[in-house]
């Protein structure tokens, strides 16, 4: 635990030295204003912060139709705060010392994820519930919903930081680990759409192959065409994707571990 | 823990790089065994590229041997265990920047296994005896490459290491230091710990070493005690006022070993005595001397006729 604690500690001071935290206070802070300055929050064309008796279905609604934004905006944010944390752990000059101390590669490795993981998601629930409160007194009205949408971001998160960590692991680079996420995230959204696709060419094997591609890549985006659903008390709509990402994500950080493991530094 | 025990241990240690689809391997180490005993100072020297860093780097798991074994302490190199008790200060090493001093070795020590209060009751001894006490609570960023040099060993210190592993300690530091860094490592010696030390200031490593290594182009050209290759044939430079062209015929005649070059005698015998022989035979032929200087051969010289004979042989 000791150990851990270092990893984390140093992992916090460096996300720190990023301004990362800056960052997330500055959205959280700008969105804290335009809750407390906005006039009226229409929905259905009832203005939510006069009508504090409205139902509590329209309240959901309003709470889904915001952190579904929300969540997609942090977790865009918490990419590009997090990917270069691998690639600099491992930097030459640097990685030889940790290399140095007795702790076993694999448990160097899982002990940096948790710690980059639990940093981010610690900075997404504060964030998320400062606006929460904010929104919540404003609107009068105190639901719970929006924990399930929170709940699935920090297993998106978990999904998106498997990716851009193997990403990292294996390129050593945090520009490529953010261009590879986003080329995967891109290439699974059009193969999500892939029906439409199949119209235009012949030949059984181009579907073989687009569907081959599309149940290997993780699918962020259709994961998180769950959280409207979600946050509205309906359930996960799609539960395909969020197996079969989680299950990728659980494959590819696997393969970062076996690479840190085996690779020379 | 200085029993003569070997503590660190290489045998037929390989490392081959691979230099792409085009380019040639590259033989980093070939066939090196090697055994440090408990309680030296170790000094493995060589010119760039020689395979020195290669070395360190695979005792302490950052590189995979491509063949033989390296174990430290009874423990094979890669697992934890063989880095239990041991300090470490890396060639080229980046700390990183965000970090005050302090800092630093709290996640350098607790990685190492050692609590917050562990940490801070040695911190500050070993911030003072490296004397980086004033600059614990800056940034690394603002550190000079001697500080970072000195925070380091310090870092490296922090639990008690049995062994440690330097990797060009003094560079950058400056000669007062050096000087104290020379003082440090022998005041460690003498609590019994085994230091394993890479540097090219091979009179810093002929001052503090006991024994040494030399490679060259990955190969392992010689090992043995510092004096054993300082050691050499008795040498003597005679300074003399006025060497006439028929005294020093003479000379050369009577002392086939001995080389005149101006009014300058130099002597290499094979005993000590015979420099008397030589001085009783000048002052017989009316030769007024000013001065008579051994010759020492330094750890560079000898290095240097190693390197050198090593690229004769290739």
């Amino acid at each position: 635990m000791t150990k851990f604690c270092a990893i984390l500690y140093d992992t916090l001071l460096e996300v720190r030295d990023r301004k990362i935290f800056y960052l997330y206070w500055a959205v959280t802070l700008i969105l804290v204003l335009v809750f407390l300055l906005l006039p009226d929050f229409k929905i259905n064309n009832v203005n939510l912060f006069e009508n504090a008796d409205v139902g509590s279905e329209l309240i959901r609604k309003a709470y889904a139709a915001f952190f579904d934004g929300f969540y997609g905006f942090m977790i865009f944010l918490m990419v590009f705060g997090a990917a270069g944390l691998m690639p600099s752990y491992l930097g030459k000059g640097r990685i030889e010392l940790a290399l140095s101390k007795p702790i076993d590669r694999c448990r160097l490795a899982v002990m940096k994820f948790a710690a980059v993981y639990l940093i981010m998601i610690a900075l997404l629930a504060a964030t998320t519930i400062i606006i929460y409160l904010v929104l919540s007194i404003r609107l009068g009205s105190f639901t719970g919903y929006f924990f399930l949408g929170l709940l699935l971001a920090f297993v998106q998160f978990f999904a998106v930081y498997a990716i851009v960590f193997f990403l990292g692991v294996a390129s050593n680079s945090s520009a490529l680990s953010i261009m590879g996420y986003f080329i995967i995230r891109v290439g699974s959204d059009l193969l999500s759409g892939r029906e439409v696709v199949y119209r235009f060419l012949e030949g059984s094997i181009w579907k073989t192959i687009l569907d081959g591609l599309y149940h290997i890549l993780p699918k962020i985006g259709e994961m998180a065409s769950n959280y409207v659903p979600l946050m509205e008390g309906q359930g996960l709509d799609k539960t395909y994707p969020v197996y079969s990402t989680v299950g990728i994500s659980i494959v590819l950080f696997l393969v970062a571990i076996l690479i840190f493991n085996r690779r020379d530094y | 823990m200085a029993d003569g025990k070997v503590v660190i241990e290489t045998a037929g240690l390989s490392k081959r790089f691979w230099g792409g689809f085009r380019g040639k391997d590259v033989h980093a180490l070939v066939d090196v065994s090697l055994g440090v005993a408990s309680g030296e100072i170790f000094g493995l020297l060589g010119p760039n590229g020689a395979g020195k860093t290669t070395m360190v780097k695979i005792l302490l798991g950052s590189l995979r041997p491509s063949s033989g074994s390296a174990s430290i302490s009874g423990h094979e190199c890669r697992t934890r265990l063989a880095r239990q008790k041991v300090g470490f200060l890396p060639e080229n090493h980046r700390f990183p920047p965000y970090l005050t001093g302090i800092q630093m070795l709290y996640v350098y020590g607790g990685m190492a296994g050692l609590s917050r209060k562990q940490i801070n009751a040695k911190a500050g001894p070993l911030l003072e005896m490296v004397g980086m006490s004033r600059w614990r609570k800056t940034r690394i960023k603002k550190y000079s490459k001697g500080m970072m040099q000195r925070l380091g060993l310090a870092q490296a210190l922090l639990n008690d290491p049995d062994i440690l592993f330097l990797d060009e300690p003094t560079d950058g530091v400056d000669p007062i230091g050096r000087h104290e860094i020379r003082n440090i490592l022998l005041e460690l010696k003498r609590q019994g710990k085994t230091i394993f030390l890479n540097s090219h200031l091979l009179a810093e490593v002929e001052s503090v070493c006991d024994r040494v290594a030399i490679l060259d182009k990955g190969k392992l050209i010689k090992t043995g005690p510092v004096i054993g290759l300082t050691a050499a044939k008795p040498g003597y430079t005679i300074e003399t006022h006025s060497l006439s062209e028929e005294t020093a015929h003479k000379i050369a005649a009577a002392f086939p070993q001995v080389q005149v070059t101006g009014n300058v005698v130099h002597a290499t015998f094979d005993d000590a005595r015979q420099v008397n022989d030589l001085i009783d035979f000048l002052r017989s032929n009316q030769v007024d001397l000013i001065s008579v200087a051994p010759i020492k051969v330094s750890l560079e010289d000898s290095f240097m006729q190693l390197i050198r004979g090593n690229e004769a042989g290739d």
